[in-house]
Parts: C-alpha cells; sequence; structure tokens
C-alpha cells in the first residue's frame, strides 16, 4: 500500500506538475486501466523512491488517514533536461484535476496552466488573444518564460565566457612565454644551424613547424582529456541529482574552436621565438 | 702550382669598445693552397678563433680582403655569407653542436637538405660519408647513443657533405680524451692525404704537429709559420693511431 505521509508529497508535486507539463517524457507505457479506477502518471525518481512501478494503485488523499481515490500509476514518466530543476528535490506526479482540487483543498483554483497550440499558430497572437478575452490572469508564450526564467543562467553563461576568455588569454601568454623560454634554450642548436649554412628563413620555418606541431598534438591531447573530464563530471553529476542534464559538453565545434585557436597561437609563438633567435648573430647564440 | 684556396690580405678586426677598440686580429696575411693543413696556434685571446671566424664567413673583416676560392668573403651580405657557409666552408666545432632529436645520417643529410640535394643522393652520401669516418654502423643512432669521439666524427661527416673548399676545425679535439683525440688527430690526417684543405685552430700540441703548416698567433699578428711536412709529401704524420 502507497505509505500516506507521501501522499502529501503527491499533492504538493501535483501542484507544481501543473505549470510545465512538457518537461517529462514517458520511460514506461501507459497501460490500460479500463474505466473503472481512474490513473496518474509518476516520475521515476518518486517510482525510485517509493518502489512503485506500472500498475500499482495508490490511494490519493489529503492527509494521512484521510478518505481518498485509489488509482492505478498508469505511466512512469522521466524530467527532461532542465537545468532550472536540477536541484530541487521534488516528485512530480500527474493527475486529473478534480484530483488536483481535493489534494489541494482549493476547488476551482489553479496558479498556472499551461496552453498548447497548434503548431500553425502563433503563439503571441494565441496569447494576446486569450489576454483581449481572460479575466483575472495573463497568458505569456512559452519562449517568453523561456528568457524570462532563465535570465539567471544567461548570467552564469556570460560568467562562465568571462572565465574562458580569461583562461584563454593567460594560457596564450603563459604558452607564449613557454615556446619563448623553450626555443631560447635551443639557442646553440639555432646558432650551429646558422654557422653550418641554415638560412634565416629556414630556421624559422623549421621552429614554428615544431610549434605548430606541439600545438596541434598538444590541443588535441587536451580536447581527449577535456572530453573524459566532461564524461566524469556528467556520470558523478547525473547520478547525484538523478537527472539525464548533462552539465559538461565537449562539441566538435569546441574541439574545432581549441584546436585552431592552439594552432594559431602555436604558429604565433613559434614565429616570434624564432625571428627573436634569427635576429641574433650566430656566435652570440652559441655563447662566443 | 697548386690552386690557392684561401687568400687573406691584410686582414684586421677592431671591436669598438668604450674607450680603445680591441684589435683582435692585427694585418693579417695567409695564403691556403689546396690540399694543405694549417693550424693555427698560440696563446688564448691571441685572435685565432677570430681569425676563424672570419676565414669562416662568420664574421666580417674591419679592413683587408678574404677570397675563397675567388669569391670575396668579406663582402658578402649576410644571406649570402650564409649561402657560402653552406656550400662552400665545412665547419667543426669543438663542442659538436650535433642536432640532439636527429641520428647520425640525418645530422650528416642536414646541410645537404638546406642546399636541395635531393633526397637519395642525400642519404647515399651521408652512409658514405659516416662510413669514411668510421661510423656506418651507427648512422641510425642518435647524438646521446654515441660517444663524444663518435659526435665529432659525425660533426666531421657533416661538415663534408656539400663537398666544401674548406674545411675549418676550431679546438677539434677540445672536448676529447687523449685517445679519441690522437684517433680524431688520424681521421684529418686522412681527410688531408686524400685532399681536403684544413685550418684548425688549436692548442693541441700533437695535432698542431700533425698539419703539415704551423702558423704561431700573438696579440692579433702572425708571428711565425713552420712548415712541417711540405704539400705532396703524403706520409701519414699522425702517430700511434689509424683512423
Amino acid at each position: 500500500m502507497f505509505p500516506l505521509p507521501l501522499l502529501r508529497v503527491l499533492a504538493l508535486a501535483a501542484a507544481l506538475q501543473q505549470s510545465t507539463p512538457s518537461a517529462t517524457s514517458p520511460i514506461a507505457p501507459p497501460r490500460d486501466s479500463g474505466a473503472a479506477i481512474r490513473s496518474i502518471t509518476i516520475d521515476e525518481r518518486l517510482a525510485a523512491a517509493a518502489g512503485l512501478s506500472v500498475g500499482d494503485r495508490v490511494l490519493l488523499a489529503p492527509a494521512a488517514g484521510a478518505v481518498g481515490d485509489s488509482v492505478v500509476i498508469a505511466a512512469i514518466t522521466r524530467r527532461g533536461a532542465d537545468p532550472s530543476e536540477v536541484a530541487r528535490s521534488e516528485y512530480r506526479v500527474r493527475l486529473h484535476l478534480d484530483h488536483l482540487e481535493t489534494l489541494t483543498r482549493s476547488g476551482d483554483r489553479v496558479g498556472r496552466f499551461a496552453v498548447q497550440s497548434r503548431e500553425e499558430a502563433d503563439p503571441s497572437a494565441v496569447s494576446a488573444a486569450i489576454n483581449e478575452a481572460a479575466f483575472g490572469f495573463r497568458a505569456y508564450p512559452a519562449a517568453e518564460v523561456a528568457v524570462e526564467t532563465s535570465a539567471t543562467f544567461r548570467v552564469v553563461n556570460r560568467f562562465h565566457r568571462a572565465i574562458g576568455v580569461i583562461t584563454i588569454v593567460a594560457s596564450a601568454i603563459f604558452l607564449l612565454c613557454i615556446t619563448l623560454l623553450k626555443v631560447d634554450e635551443r639557442r646553440r642548436d639555432v646558432g650551429a644551424l646558422r654557422l653550418i649554412g641554415m638560412s634565416r628563413s629556414s630556421v624559422v620555418r623549421a621552429v614554428v613547424l615544431e610549434a605548430s606541431l606541439v600545438s596541434l598534438i598538444g590541443s588535441i591531447m587536451g580536447a581527449g582529456l577535456g572530453w573524459f573530464a566532461s564524461w566524469v563530471v556528467n556520470w558523478y553529476y547525473q547520478g547525484v541529482y538523478a537527472t539525464p542534464l548533462r552539465f559538461a559538453i565537449v562539441t566538435p565545434s569546441i574541439v574545432v574552436f581549441a584546436v585552431t585557436l592552439s594552432l594559431g597561437l602555436g604558429v604565433i609563438a613559434g614565429l616570434l621565438a624564432a625571428q627573436r633567435l634569427v635576429r641574433r648573430a650566430p656566435l652570440e647564440l652559441i655563447g662566443r | 702550382m697548386r690552386e690557392i684556396v684561401l687568400a687573406a690580405r691584410d686582414v684586421r678586426r677592431d671591436y669598438p669598445v668604450v674607450g680603445e677598440p680591441v684589435h683582435a686580429v692585427r694585418g693579417i696575411s695567409l695564403d691556403v693552397a689546396a690540399g694543405d693543413w694549417v693550424a693555427v696556434v698560440g696563446p688564448s685571446g691571441c685572435g685565432k678563433s677570430t681569425l676563424l671566424n672570419l676565414l669562416g664567413a662568420i664574421d666580417r673583416p674591419t679592413a683587408g680582403s678574404i677570397s675563397i676560392r675567388g669569391k670575396d668573403v668579406a663582402r658578402m651580405n649576410d644571406a649570402e655569407a650564409t649561402r657560402f657557409r653552406l656550400t662552400g666552408i665545412g665547419f667543426v666545432f669543438q663542442r659538436f653542436y650535433l642536432m640532439p632529436t636527429l641520428t647520425a645520417s640525418e645530422n650528416v643529410e642536414l646541410p645537404m637538405s638546406e642546399a636541395k640535394v635531393p633526397r637519395a643522393q642525400r642519404v647515399a652520401r651521408a652512409r658514405e660519408l659516416l662510413t669514411y669516418v668510421g661510423l656506418g654502423a651507427r648512422a641510425d643512432h642518435r647524438p646521446y647513443q654515441l660517444s663524444g669521439g663518435e659526435q665529432q666524427r659525425v660533426a666531421i661527416a657533416r661538415a663534408l657533405a656539400n663537398q666544401p673548399a674548406l674545411l675549418l676545425a676550431d679546438e677539434p679535439t677540445g672536448e676529447l680524451d687523449a685517445r679519441t683525440g690522437t684517433e680524431m688527430i688520424a681521421l684529418f690526417d686522412r681527410l688531408n692525404r686524400d685532399g681536403t684543405t684544413i685550418v684548425t685552430v688549436t692548442h693541441d700540441e700533437e695535432l698542431a704537429q700533425a698539419a703539415r703548416r704551423v702558423v704561431h698567433m700573438k696579440d692579433g699578428a702572425i708571428v711565425d709559420q713552420v712548415v712541417r711536412r711540405p704539400l705532396g709529401d703524403d706520409a701519414p704524420a699522425a702517430r700511434g693511431a689509424t683512423a
């Protein structure tokens, strides 16, 4: 039998469920339960916590020990990958409106509900029409709501971008300094090459080629490491928050950007380092 | 009459420093004929290495002329001098200066690659030169896998890669132990007997004794010249070892 204290949670969850009906998708198929008994759906988090499965019967009641209505679990739903819900630990239940009214003891009263328009309909026009006709509430297009609710994430996104830019600039300076130092460490080799007749352009080409190869291999290794790190992060946090949300992503465009940037920086660093060396006399390079 | 490979006339090299300039080389004139082996000796700071740098188109004289196979190296610009060092002169340094990431064979191929010698040709010549210096079996070894003497042999093979008119060696035995130094002298002797024109700067008395002609320098000038073996005398000069 369904534990009664959990029903209160179910009721609260049901109220929340009303606001975002499209954020869930069924993972267990609905079962035809017949006309005699009505059905609900629960999310997999609740199913796992309460040990419920499709076909189980539960009692919907506003309080423990109160009279309720027996319902059957028709489907188990999985949450969508919505970052705004990751940290929330509530359960989600879909139930009939009259059940919800009974549970919340607020008959004929809802806070929010969603209206799905036909695909060809313009959401802005639909919401304008509703607002014109309705009294006591306002309708918003889903895109507008999404923009409003994702404001925090846009700030976070900008913050991440800023961190990314700072990291790239700092890495570029670091890479440049390392390349200059590493090339300078080989000034004797370069001096010897110049003494035996290697032209300045040959030396520059060799240094730039080597720096480019190191950058290319380094960036590919870095992308591989990043992919592995993101896999570990996702594996860990998806488990912690029981969500399919991907917390870290390495997309092909990110890899292409990283490799291109690294290669560009490698070429520039190699060019600067090589130019710095070949400007000096060969004898000076070998320390004479 | 042998061809004069190197002709230096009244060569001077002054270094501008605060106060009085330093006169490193003071009006040196020197002829080196094809097939000759000249050892330049003298105390430290007498101008030996400066002279060698001038003869090798590494540095430019303040005055005078230096002609190698008829080309005035003193008047060459940097690009011309670099090209001339590549094809006209072979250098052997005290510290070998081999590329650590390349094999012995690749080190020898390097100047030929820069001179645009076709790959098959330069691989064959590198093998031939390494065999000549006694390292045919170690062509694929990297410098760190070779002893000091072996590295210097590779450096000599590299210096000969583009068949230069003149081989210049700056203290070629300076980093080697006595036995390896003797082996190196024997190799220079064989090179010379096979027709290579050599100018060495050295403190090594044994190396100087092996040369055909010894030029003594002091305070930037030549103070004495001793012909030990005239050109045409092809008896082995090095004692103790054969290359």
